[in-house]
Protein backbone atom coordinates (compact mmCIF):
# COMPACT_ATOMS: atom_id res chain seq x y z
CA UNK A 1 0.00 0.00 0.00
CA UNK A 2 1.44 3.22 -1.00
CA UNK A 3 1.59 6.92 1.33
CA UNK A 4 -0.95 8.20 -0.49
CA UNK A 5 -3.69 5.19 0.62
CA UNK A 6 -1.90 5.20 3.72
CA UNK A 7 -2.80 9.01 4.00
CA UNK A 8 -6.38 8.61 2.63
CA UNK A 9 -7.11 5.48 4.84
CA UNK A 10 -6.15 8.05 7.72
CA UNK A 11 -8.02 10.75 6.23
CA UNK A 12 -11.17 8.68 5.82
CA UNK A 13 -11.42 7.07 9.30
CA UNK A 14 -10.67 10.42 11.36
CA UNK A 15 -13.73 12.69 9.55
CA UNK A 16 -15.79 10.54 8.12
CA UNK A 17 -18.17 9.95 10.62
CA UNK A 18 -18.35 13.62 11.01
CA UNK A 19 -19.03 14.22 7.06
CA UNK A 20 -21.74 11.60 7.22
CA UNK A 21 -23.47 13.48 10.03
CA UNK A 22 -23.02 16.49 8.35
CA UNK A 23 -24.69 14.73 5.37
CA UNK A 24 -27.41 12.61 7.27
CA UNK A 25 -28.39 16.16 8.48
CA UNK A 26 -28.85 17.73 5.02
CA UNK A 27 -30.83 14.84 3.26
CA UNK A 28 -32.39 12.98 6.76
CA UNK A 29 -32.05 10.16 4.83
CA UNK A 30 -28.83 7.52 5.62
CA UNK A 31 -28.88 5.96 2.14
CA UNK A 32 -28.60 9.37 0.71
CA UNK A 33 -26.50 10.52 3.24
CA UNK A 34 -24.02 7.56 2.79
CA UNK A 35 -24.13 8.64 -0.99
CA UNK A 36 -22.96 11.78 -0.49
CA UNK A 37 -20.30 10.79 2.18
CA UNK A 38 -18.71 8.12 -0.76
CA UNK A 39 -18.94 11.45 -3.38
CA UNK A 40 -16.90 13.46 -1.09
CA UNK A 41 -14.33 10.91 -0.15
CA UNK A 42 -13.92 10.23 -4.33
CA UNK A 43 -13.20 13.57 -4.46
CA UNK A 44 -10.89 13.76 -1.50
CA UNK A 45 -8.87 11.09 -3.45
CA UNK A 46 -8.92 12.36 -6.80
CA UNK A 47 -7.70 15.64 -5.23
CA UNK A 48 -5.26 14.62 -2.86
CA UNK A 49 -2.32 15.67 -4.24
CA UNK A 50 -4.07 19.60 -5.21
CA UNK A 51 -4.45 19.97 -1.75
CA UNK A 52 -2.10 23.42 -0.87
CA UNK A 53 -2.61 22.77 2.83
CA UNK A 54 -3.23 26.80 3.31
CA UNK A 55 -6.64 25.42 5.68
CA UNK A 56 -6.75 22.50 7.56
CA UNK A 57 -7.39 19.31 5.99
CA UNK A 58 -10.72 18.99 7.60
CA UNK A 59 -11.98 22.14 7.01
CA UNK A 60 -10.80 21.70 2.95
CA UNK A 61 -13.33 17.96 2.98
CA UNK A 62 -15.96 19.55 4.91
CA UNK A 63 -16.29 22.27 1.82
CA UNK A 64 -15.85 19.70 -0.26
CA UNK A 65 -18.86 18.06 1.60
CA UNK A 66 -20.81 21.34 1.60
CA UNK A 67 -20.16 21.51 -2.29
CA UNK A 68 -21.16 18.05 -2.91
CA UNK A 69 -24.35 18.94 -0.94
CA UNK A 70 -25.46 21.93 -2.43
CA UNK A 71 -25.00 20.36 -5.39
CA UNK A 72 -26.66 17.16 -4.73
CA UNK A 73 -30.11 18.21 -4.52
CA UNK A 74 -29.97 20.47 -7.54
CA UNK A 75 -30.07 17.95 -10.02
CA UNK A 76 -33.51 16.90 -10.94
CA UNK A 77 -33.10 13.79 -10.61
CA UNK A 78 -32.48 14.25 -6.80
CA UNK A 79 -34.69 17.15 -6.32
CA UNK A 80 -37.74 14.06 -6.68
CA UNK A 81 -35.80 12.16 -4.22
CA UNK A 82 -35.79 15.31 -1.69
CA UNK A 83 -39.45 15.44 -2.21
CA UNK A 84 -38.99 11.78 -0.52
CA UNK A 85 -37.28 13.00 2.39
CA UNK A 86 -40.28 14.25 3.85
CA UNK A 87 -41.86 10.61 3.80
CA UNK A 88 -38.57 9.31 4.84
CA UNK A 89 -38.18 10.91 8.11
CA UNK A 90 -41.97 10.09 8.81
CA UNK A 91 -41.44 6.55 7.95
CA UNK A 92 -38.74 6.60 10.75
CA UNK A 93 -40.75 8.66 13.29
CA UNK A 94 -43.01 5.65 13.36
CA UNK A 95 -40.00 2.81 13.40
CA UNK A 96 -38.33 4.88 16.16
CA UNK A 97 -38.90 4.21 20.18
CA UNK A 98 -40.31 6.64 22.07
CA UNK A 99 -36.44 8.02 22.83
CA UNK A 100 -35.53 8.03 19.42
CA UNK A 101 -38.65 10.04 17.99
CA UNK A 102 -36.88 13.34 19.36
CA UNK A 103 -34.16 12.90 17.03
CA UNK A 104 -36.02 11.95 14.35
CA UNK A 105 -38.05 15.46 14.82
CA UNK A 106 -34.78 17.21 15.05
CA UNK A 107 -34.37 16.33 11.73
CA UNK A 108 -37.42 16.86 10.20
CA UNK A 109 -36.84 20.37 11.56
CA UNK A 110 -33.28 20.53 9.99
CA UNK A 111 -35.15 19.64 6.43
CA UNK A 112 -37.52 22.52 6.89
CA UNK A 113 -34.68 24.73 6.89
CA UNK A 114 -32.81 26.68 3.66
CA UNK A 115 -30.28 24.41 2.27
CA UNK A 116 -27.45 26.26 3.25
CA UNK A 117 -29.05 26.90 6.63
CA UNK A 118 -29.06 23.48 7.08
CA UNK A 119 -25.44 22.72 6.53
CA UNK A 120 -24.50 25.94 8.65
CA UNK A 121 -26.56 24.74 11.82
CA UNK A 122 -24.65 21.33 11.40
CA UNK A 123 -21.48 22.52 11.94
CA UNK A 124 -22.71 24.43 14.84
CA UNK A 125 -24.33 21.39 16.23
CA UNK A 126 -21.00 19.10 15.58
CA UNK A 127 -19.29 22.29 17.66
CA UNK A 128 -17.32 23.02 14.76
CA UNK A 129 -15.33 26.63 15.70
CA UNK A 130 -17.11 29.55 13.90
CA UNK A 131 -13.51 30.69 12.10
CA UNK A 132 -13.67 27.58 10.52
CA UNK A 133 -17.48 27.29 9.35
CA UNK A 134 -17.55 30.78 7.98
CA UNK A 135 -14.21 29.53 5.88
CA UNK A 136 -16.42 26.56 4.78
CA UNK A 137 -19.24 28.34 3.98
CA UNK A 138 -17.41 31.34 2.73
CA UNK A 139 -19.57 34.35 4.71
CA UNK A 140 -17.27 36.37 7.13
CA UNK A 141 -17.30 35.61 10.56
CA UNK A 142 -19.30 38.64 11.74
CA UNK A 143 -22.32 38.04 9.27
CA UNK A 144 -21.73 33.88 10.40
CA UNK A 145 -22.74 34.97 13.93
CA UNK A 146 -25.59 36.93 13.10
CA UNK A 147 -27.19 34.13 10.66
CA UNK A 148 -26.37 31.42 13.02
CA UNK A 149 -28.16 33.48 15.74
CA UNK A 150 -30.63 33.65 13.30
CA UNK A 151 -31.26 29.85 12.35
CA UNK A 152 -30.84 28.88 15.64
CA UNK A 153 -33.93 30.62 16.60
CA UNK A 154 -35.68 29.37 13.39
CA UNK A 155 -34.76 25.50 14.22
CA UNK A 156 -35.94 25.69 17.79
CA UNK A 157 -38.87 27.57 16.59
CA UNK A 158 -39.56 24.28 14.13
CA UNK A 159 -38.54 21.58 16.53
CA UNK A 160 -40.73 23.16 19.38
CA UNK A 161 -43.62 23.43 16.58
CA UNK A 162 -43.37 19.89 15.41
CA UNK A 163 -43.40 18.29 19.32
CA UNK A 164 -46.15 19.77 19.56
CA UNK A 165 -47.92 18.44 16.74
CA UNK B 1 -40.44 24.45 25.18
CA UNK B 2 -36.95 23.11 24.09
CA UNK B 3 -33.96 25.13 24.04
CA UNK B 4 -31.39 25.18 21.96
CA UNK B 5 -28.85 23.56 23.97
CA UNK B 6 -31.15 20.79 24.46
CA UNK B 7 -31.31 20.31 20.51
CA UNK B 8 -27.34 20.37 20.48
CA UNK B 9 -27.25 17.18 23.05
CA UNK B 10 -30.07 15.71 21.05
CA UNK B 11 -27.58 16.14 17.83
CA UNK B 12 -24.60 14.66 19.62
CA UNK B 13 -26.08 11.70 21.70
CA UNK B 14 -27.73 10.65 18.41
CA UNK B 15 -24.32 8.32 16.86
CA UNK B 16 -24.37 7.48 13.22
CA UNK B 17 -23.32 4.88 11.56
CA UNK B 18 -21.14 5.20 8.71
CA UNK B 19 -21.76 2.71 6.59
CA UNK B 20 -18.56 1.98 4.54
CA UNK B 21 -14.98 0.82 5.44
CA UNK B 22 -11.92 3.19 4.60
CA UNK B 23 -10.94 -0.16 2.59
CA UNK B 24 -13.78 -0.31 0.77
CA UNK B 25 -14.11 3.36 0.24
CA UNK B 26 -10.14 3.50 -1.45
CA UNK B 27 -11.01 0.40 -3.41
CA UNK B 28 -14.24 2.31 -4.93
CA UNK B 29 -12.63 5.55 -5.17
CA UNK B 30 -9.69 3.18 -7.46
CA UNK B 31 -12.50 1.08 -9.62
CA UNK B 32 -14.25 4.13 -10.71
CA UNK B 33 -12.91 4.69 -14.04
CA UNK B 34 -11.56 1.22 -14.06
CA UNK B 35 -14.49 -0.54 -14.48
CA UNK B 36 -15.38 0.85 -17.62
CA UNK B 37 -11.43 0.43 -19.13
CA UNK B 38 -12.06 -3.45 -18.30
CA UNK B 39 -15.24 -3.72 -19.81
CA UNK B 40 -13.85 -2.01 -22.95
CA UNK B 41 -10.63 -4.38 -22.92
CA UNK B 42 -13.03 -7.78 -22.36
CA UNK B 43 -15.20 -6.34 -25.41
CA UNK B 44 -11.66 -6.63 -27.85
CA UNK B 45 -10.47 -9.32 -26.20
CA UNK B 46 -13.60 -11.31 -27.58
CA UNK B 47 -13.65 -9.73 -30.87
CA UNK B 48 -9.27 -11.16 -30.82
CA UNK B 49 -10.52 -14.60 -29.91
CA UNK B 50 -13.07 -14.69 -32.61
CA UNK B 51 -10.25 -13.31 -35.17
CA UNK B 52 -7.95 -15.62 -34.46
CA UNK B 53 -10.87 -18.21 -34.92
CA UNK B 54 -12.13 -17.99 -38.05
CA UNK B 55 -8.34 -17.08 -39.01
CA UNK B 56 -7.60 -20.48 -38.05
CA UNK B 57 -10.77 -22.14 -40.16
CA UNK B 58 -8.61 -20.91 -43.27
CA UNK B 59 -5.33 -23.22 -41.72
CA UNK B 60 -6.45 -25.92 -40.60
CA UNK B 61 -9.32 -27.03 -43.24
CA UNK B 62 -9.32 -27.37 -46.75
CA UNK B 63 -11.87 -25.97 -48.61
CA UNK B 64 -12.98 -26.39 -51.89
CA UNK B 65 -14.70 -23.46 -53.10
CA UNK B 66 -13.26 -19.91 -53.29
CA UNK B 67 -16.43 -18.52 -51.84
CA UNK B 68 -16.05 -19.95 -48.88
CA UNK B 69 -12.53 -18.40 -48.55
CA UNK B 70 -14.22 -15.42 -49.38
CA UNK B 71 -16.47 -15.41 -46.99
CA UNK B 72 -13.93 -16.34 -44.21
CA UNK B 73 -11.80 -13.93 -45.30
CA UNK B 74 -14.65 -10.95 -45.64
CA UNK B 75 -15.73 -12.45 -42.15
CA UNK B 76 -12.03 -11.76 -40.64
CA UNK B 77 -11.85 -8.61 -42.35
CA UNK B 78 -15.44 -7.33 -40.75
CA UNK B 79 -14.08 -8.43 -37.24
CA UNK B 80 -10.46 -6.96 -37.70
CA UNK B 81 -11.65 -3.65 -38.66
CA UNK B 82 -14.19 -3.29 -35.77
CA UNK B 83 -11.61 -4.68 -33.59
CA UNK B 84 -9.44 -1.75 -34.52
CA UNK B 85 -11.86 0.69 -34.19
CA UNK B 86 -12.86 -1.06 -30.67
CA UNK B 87 -9.39 -0.39 -29.92
CA UNK B 88 -9.02 3.39 -30.83
CA UNK B 89 -11.94 4.10 -28.40
CA UNK B 90 -10.35 2.20 -25.86
CA UNK B 91 -7.23 4.64 -26.26
CA UNK B 92 -9.49 7.63 -25.84
CA UNK B 93 -10.39 6.81 -21.98
CA UNK B 94 -7.13 4.86 -21.27
CA UNK B 95 -4.58 7.34 -21.92
CA UNK B 96 -6.41 9.41 -19.69
CA UNK B 97 -6.42 10.39 -16.13
CA UNK B 98 -9.39 12.65 -14.44
CA UNK B 99 -6.67 13.07 -11.27
CA UNK B 100 -4.42 14.77 -14.15
CA UNK B 101 -6.44 17.07 -16.00
CA UNK B 102 -10.06 16.91 -15.29
CA UNK B 103 -10.98 19.03 -18.05
CA UNK B 104 -9.04 16.83 -20.86
CA UNK B 105 -10.80 13.94 -19.37
CA UNK B 106 -14.13 14.86 -19.13
CA UNK B 107 -13.62 15.88 -23.09
CA UNK B 108 -12.56 12.49 -24.11
CA UNK B 109 -15.43 10.83 -22.17
CA UNK B 110 -17.71 12.97 -24.22
CA UNK B 111 -15.69 11.76 -27.56
CA UNK B 112 -15.75 8.35 -26.35
CA UNK B 113 -19.92 8.33 -25.78
CA UNK B 114 -20.27 9.60 -29.10
CA UNK B 115 -17.99 7.60 -30.88
CA UNK B 116 -19.53 4.36 -29.24
CA UNK B 117 -22.87 5.97 -30.16
CA UNK B 118 -21.70 5.52 -33.54
CA UNK B 119 -20.02 2.36 -33.66
CA UNK B 120 -23.48 0.75 -32.75
CA UNK B 121 -25.26 2.60 -35.14
CA UNK B 122 -24.12 3.76 -38.48
CA UNK B 123 -20.96 1.41 -38.23
CA UNK B 124 -22.87 -1.63 -36.66
CA UNK B 125 -24.58 -2.04 -39.82
CA UNK B 126 -21.80 -2.06 -42.38
CA UNK B 127 -20.55 -4.69 -39.92
CA UNK B 128 -23.52 -7.14 -39.57
CA UNK B 129 -24.19 -6.37 -43.60
CA UNK B 130 -20.37 -7.67 -44.27
CA UNK B 131 -21.02 -10.67 -41.85
CA UNK B 132 -24.28 -11.58 -43.30
CA UNK B 133 -22.45 -11.42 -46.93
CA UNK B 134 -19.41 -13.38 -45.28
CA UNK B 135 -21.79 -15.99 -43.93
CA UNK B 136 -23.38 -16.44 -47.64
CA UNK B 137 -20.35 -17.28 -48.66
CA UNK B 138 -19.26 -19.49 -45.94
CA UNK B 139 -22.31 -21.52 -46.37
CA UNK B 140 -22.46 -21.94 -50.11
CA UNK B 141 -19.80 -24.69 -49.86
CA UNK B 142 -20.72 -25.80 -46.32
CA UNK B 143 -24.25 -26.46 -46.55
CA UNK B 144 -24.15 -27.66 -50.00
CA UNK B 145 -23.35 -31.48 -48.54
CA UNK B 146 -26.21 -31.17 -46.19
CA UNK B 147 -29.66 -32.75 -46.56
CA UNK B 148 -32.55 -29.95 -46.65
CA UNK B 149 -33.68 -29.69 -43.41
CA UNK B 150 -30.35 -29.17 -41.66
CA UNK B 151 -29.65 -26.50 -44.56
CA UNK B 152 -33.04 -24.61 -43.12
CA UNK B 153 -32.28 -25.16 -39.59
CA UNK B 154 -28.60 -23.63 -40.17
CA UNK B 155 -30.10 -20.87 -42.37
CA UNK B 156 -32.83 -19.91 -40.03
CA UNK B 157 -30.61 -20.32 -36.76
CA UNK B 158 -27.87 -17.96 -38.36
CA UNK B 159 -30.56 -15.48 -39.17
CA UNK B 160 -32.42 -15.56 -36.42
CA UNK B 161 -28.91 -14.90 -34.01
CA UNK B 162 -28.45 -11.65 -36.78
CA UNK B 163 -31.58 -10.32 -36.23
CA UNK B 164 -31.58 -10.73 -32.08
CA UNK B 165 -28.00 -9.25 -32.13
CA UNK B 166 -28.91 -6.06 -34.59
CA UNK B 167 -32.08 -5.32 -32.27
CA UNK B 168 -32.61 -6.71 -28.63
CA UNK B 169 -28.85 -6.85 -27.38
CA UNK B 170 -27.61 -4.00 -29.71
CA UNK B 171 -30.63 -1.71 -28.15
CA UNK B 172 -29.90 -2.82 -24.47
CA UNK B 173 -26.00 -2.56 -24.66
CA UNK B 174 -26.54 0.96 -26.04
CA UNK B 175 -29.10 1.97 -23.05
CA UNK B 176 -27.05 0.67 -20.51
CA UNK B 177 -23.87 1.78 -21.74
CA UNK B 178 -25.59 5.32 -22.30
CA UNK B 179 -26.27 5.09 -19.09
CA UNK B 180 -23.29 3.99 -17.27
CA UNK B 181 -21.25 6.48 -19.36
CA UNK B 182 -23.91 9.22 -18.43
CA UNK B 183 -23.37 8.78 -14.88
CA UNK B 184 -20.09 8.89 -15.38
CA UNK B 185 -20.02 12.53 -16.92
CA UNK B 186 -22.75 13.62 -14.25
CA UNK B 187 -20.33 12.53 -11.63
CA UNK B 188 -16.65 13.55 -13.04
CA UNK B 189 -18.65 17.04 -14.12
CA UNK B 190 -19.87 18.03 -10.98
CA UNK B 191 -16.64 16.95 -9.36
CA UNK B 192 -14.53 18.81 -12.06
CA UNK B 193 -17.45 22.28 -11.30
CA UNK B 194 -15.95 22.07 -7.47
CA UNK B 195 -11.65 21.63 -7.48
CA UNK B 196 -11.12 25.26 -8.13
CA UNK B 197 -13.15 26.47 -5.08
CA UNK B 198 -12.09 23.42 -2.93
CA UNK B 199 -8.33 22.60 -3.41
Amino acid sequence: MDQKDILFKQIFDTNSKKIFHLCYGYTGDSDAANDLLQETFLKVWQNLDKFRQKSQISTWIYRIAVNTCLTYLRSEKRQAKDELTDNIIETKVEEFSEKNEQVALLYKSISKLEENDRLIITMVLDELPYQEIAEISGISEGNLRVKIHRIKQKLTELYNHHARI
Amino acid sequence: MQEFEHIQSLWQSHTVEVKISSEEMLEQAKKEVGTIRTKSLFNIGGMVISFIAISSLLFYFDFNSWTTSLGIGIIIMAVAIYTILLYREHRLISKNDFTEDPKAFLSKLHEYQLSRFNLYNKLYWFYASAISFGFILYFYEMLGGMNTWTQVVFIAFTIFWMVFCATILRKSFMKREKERIDLLIEKFERISGQLDDTA
